[in-house]
């Protein structure tokens, strides 16, 4: 049995929930907690490169026509309204315009929208089947309670429009008459739907006793499993976040922006740790990469 | 070889006076397909429930039921669970996660099975079922017959022995139900699972089963073969003789013993016995020229700006004083359809007059109160009080200023709709039927001129529909227009004046009842297919029984 399918899926997303889970953890980590330039340059590059492989030209058209405007937005209201700074590059209004403000606001937006081009991955990726699996496994018992939310609201929702309509058609519905009326029709249409709601339960609970439900023992059976590929790809990623762990406390990756800028890890020995973020970073792109080719060469062999 | 066995069962519901079940005796073999029928109410649901004990209603209960010779009771229940499987009426309620291979886990997670084995079950059940493709499904894009698959399917991965089935078809439309019995045909030929089956719609199980139970007051009247249950249920005068399906019934008339079970049998039959009798040419319905209570002009619908149309350029013109029906399949629109004319959705393009007014013009307060009723597919949806009687004082006192008005309108529905004996019950512990006539009281309180009944026949017993269709033809007569969309064809046959055909989001054929039937090979009703080859005409059972009796060639 293969991994759920997801529209426009890659193969990054065909691994193990738990890898994927770790992966974007330190991606956002990172992309909200550190400000620092090359770090940010490296994480804004790779989840750029990710969301277009992974969504396409949707992708593409969203960081552009979106992203692109807010970058500049928050890159020039912040020396605006941020004085802070020992540069004065001129005075605007009255108030002095610091070279400090100008370059912060700058990291202030990549970092910003860093962050919400990889939450888009995330939710592309991290389906909610992942998630309730993930969390099944911490608490058992929630995954099915989470199941049986996710059966339910959608359930609800359409049962009230439907009671809605069925009001509205005897003149009892909440957009008519004075406004006592009105409330009195909206809480009758919530009445109905817990009634309907309670009445129907009997039957669920009926369904879940018929098939064993309260017996001892229950397991929790999931479509996911641990492949070797997990693995493979678990070790690369402990590795690369083992390496950053390392530069972080090294102090390779302070800065700090005011009143002077100051940013550490500048010098060539730090490459070694920039080369393992990215290498961390670029793990989807990189996967993608590799099947595309495979793909490709089998392909052209056949 | 003996596998169930009941002996001398009876039972009451602790506040009810009266026994639900009295003195039932019962021995299924192994590999029975046992067929239950009877009205509703008659203790079919008590009776299937009283073979799996984790699902037993409390009450007063004497007697016995085993299973293997042991006391159904002292199996433990995770043997109870995995050998006895149960599916019921609705397929929403018994659906508990939200993705198909969830729910077909849910069994064997509960029973404590290992991933690999459940793996391997669930495989194995998607196969058999042929159902691989929706398996990483949300339940929800599952269509109703689809769910009552998964529902069989959830439970035979438990791999029961026994299959208990309470009314399994009765929500779901006619392709649908046709389908789910072919697949119990399957599970009990190829599986050798014992079927016990309750069913009010019994043209589609008649043949597949083995044996056929008639149920009465709480007890067994009849057990025979199915092919012996027409004969002894018109020997027993059973009103229930109209849930039959025609080809049982048409036979049953004329012959005695053994009657076939299938259309094709007694089309044979008849076409030797008969004469045939071609039709008289068709005499135009009256008011077809006359004024028009509804005209559909060019509709065009969709639920999203991006999805695809519903209802795709649908026209129509429904007489005043007619009860129209629209058929078609499932999902063609028919529903989406009727909500446009009641005024519930509006249509992107096109145009709904009633009684010559465009009904986006109508303010809504005038269209629902005097002009327009709808009876949505679930009744349920409208009722508010805990008693009927409530429920349809409210409705009478919103409608009619005066206290006196509101009374004596009130009093002129119960009447005419028999609800007298109901009045202090809730509307949810009402049978389908009576939900029906309840729901079709208050719709009418508002006095409407045309009357929009979506599915009303939906899970409602032979007898019942009888009663409806004696109502509805009466509405008629008083002058209200009635529009229903069914899937029921013989329903539809009986009592309408005229039927159109929705296909693909468009009314395709629109003819007066007799021709429209008599026109279509196969979409038609079953006493029609039967006698098309020597009554073209003949729609009904009682128009076919008339038609030999006129023209029996003696043989």
């Amino acid at each position: 049995m293969r991994n759920l399918p997801v529209s426009g899926s890659d193969a990054f997303s065909g691994f193990h929930p738990a890898v994927l889970l770790l992966y974007f953890c330190v991606v956002l980590f990172f992309g909200m907690f550190s400000l620092h330039p090359v770090l940010l340059a490296i994480t804004f590059f790779s989840e750029f490169l990710y969301s277009v492989l992974l969504k396409g030209r949707k992708a593409l058209k969203f960081n552009l026509v979106y992203m692109l405007p807010i970058t500049v937005l928050v890159a020039l209201i912040n020396p605006l309204v941020n004085h802070a700074g020992v540069t004065i590059l001129f005075y605007l209004n009255g108030n002095p315009v610091t070279r400090e403000a100008i370059v912060c606001g700058m990291v202030y937006a990549f970092a910003f929208i860093t962050v919400i081009i990889t939450f888009s991955c995330f939710n592309q990726v991290m389906t909610s089947d992942k998630l309730m699996y993930l969390f099944g496994k911490l608490i058992p018992g929630l995954s099915l309670m989470f199941s049986m939310v996710l059966r339910f609201v959608p359930r609800y929702q359409a049962q009230i429009k439907k009671i809605a309509a069925a009001q509205k058609c005897i003149g009892m519905d909440p957009a008519h008459g004075n406004w006592i009326r009105r409330v009195k029709n909206g809480v009758a249409i919530l009445s109905v739907l817990v009634t309907w709601a309670l009445e129907n339960a009997i039957e669920t609970a009926d369904s879940m006793k018929a098939r064993g439900f309260g017996l001892k023992g229950r397991t929790s059976f999931s479509v996911f499993c641990w492949r070797k590929r997990d693995r493979t790809l678990l070790a690369a990623e402990l590795a690369g976040f083992g390496a950053v762990l390392a530069g972080l406390t090294a102090g390779e990756f302070q800065c700090g922006y005011f009143p002077v800028i100051r940013i550490a890890g500048l010098e060539p020995k730090a490459a070694v740790f920039y080369a393992a973020y990215a290498l961390f970073c670029l793990l989807p792109a990189a996967v993608d990469g590799k099947e595309a080719l495979v793909w490709n060469r089998l392909q052209s062999a056949a | 070889m003996e596998q169930i066995a009941v002996r001398g069962l009876n039972f009451s519901y602790p506040e009810s006076g009266g026994a639900c079940l009295k003195n039932i005796n019962l021995s299924v073999d192994k590999g029975d397909f046992v067929l239950l029928f009877g009205k509703s109410g008659c203790g079919k649901s008590t009776f299937l429930k009283q073979l799996k004990p984790s699902i037993a209603p409390f009450g007063k209960r004497s007697g016995t039921v085993t299973l293997d010779g042991k006391e159904i009771e002292t199996l433990s229940q995770r043997d109870e669970s995995s050998r006895i499987g149960y599916v019921s009426q609705d397929p929403d309620n018994q659906i508990v996660t939200d993705k198909v291979w969830h729910e077909l886990a849910f069994g064997l997670e509960s029973l404590g099975y290992g991933s690999e084995t459940i793996r391997l079950r669930v495989a194995e059940m998607s196969s058999f079922f042929g159902i691989q493709g929706w398996f990483f499904k949300p339940v929800i894009d599952l269509s109703g017959g689809q769910k009552q698959i998964l529902n069989l399917a959830s439970v035979m991965v438990m791999q029961p022995e026994i299959l208990l089935l309470d009314e399994p078809t009765s929500q779901l439309d006619p392709v649908a139900a046709s389908g789910f019995i072919r697949m119990l045909k399957k599970i009990n030929d190829e599986l050798g699972v014992t079927i016990l089956i309750s069913e009010h719609r019994l043209e589609e199980v008649l043949p597949v089963c083995s044996r056929t139970l008639f149920m009465e007051d709480g007890a067994i009247r009849l057990d025979t073969e199915p092919g012996g249950i027409g004969g002894a249920m018109k020997k027993a005068g059973s009103d229930m003789y109209a849930a039959l399906p025609a080809c049982v019934k048409i036979y049953a008339e004329f012959n005695g013993g053994e009657t076939p079970v299938t259309v094709k049998e007694t089309k044979y039959w008849l076409e030797r016995h008969v004469r045939p009798r071609m039709p008289k040419p068709h005499v135009d319905a009256p008011s077809a020229s006359g004024e028009f209570a509804v005209v559909l002009r060019d509709i065009w619908f969709r639920y999203d700006r991006k999805s695809e149309d519903a209802v795709k350029g649908a026209s129509c013109n429904v007489p005043k004083g007619v009860l129209y029906s629209i058929v078609g399949g499932n999902g063609v629109g028919k529903s989406t359809l009727l909500s446009v004319i009641g005024g519930v959705r509006q249509p992107y393009r096109g145009k709904v007059f009633l009684l010559g007014r465009e009904l986006s013009r109508i303010r809504a307060k005038e269209r629902y109160r005097g002009l327009l009723g709808f009876l949505p597919q679930d009744p349920r949806s409208l009722f508010r009080r805990n008693t009927v009687r409530k429920d349809l004082e409210e409705m009478a006192e919103s409608v009619f200023p005066s206290r006196q008005g509101a009374k004596d309108h009130l009093e002129r529905a119960v009447d005419f709709f028999q609800l007298e004996p109901l009045l202090e019950r809730h509307p949810y512990d009402l049978s389908g039927g009576e939900q029906e006539c309840a729901a079709l009281a208050k719709v009418l309180l508002t006095e409407p001129q045309i009357l929009l009944l979506d599915e009303p026949t939906k899970g409602i017993d032979a007898v019942f529909k009888e009663k409806l269709s004696g109502l509805l033809t009466a509405l008629k007569k008083a002058g209200k227009t009635i529009i229903l969309v069914s899937h029921d064809i013989d329903f539809c046959a009986a009592c309408s004046d005229f039927s159109a055909l929705m296909f693909n989001g468009e009314i395709l054929a629109e003819n007066p009842t007799g021709k429209f039937f008599a026109g279509n090979g196969f979409y038609t009703t079953s006493a029609n297919r039967i006698a098309r080859g020597v009554f073209p005409d003949a729609l009904t059972c009682e128009d076919v029984i008339r038609l030999c009796r006129e023209n029996s060639t003696g043989a």
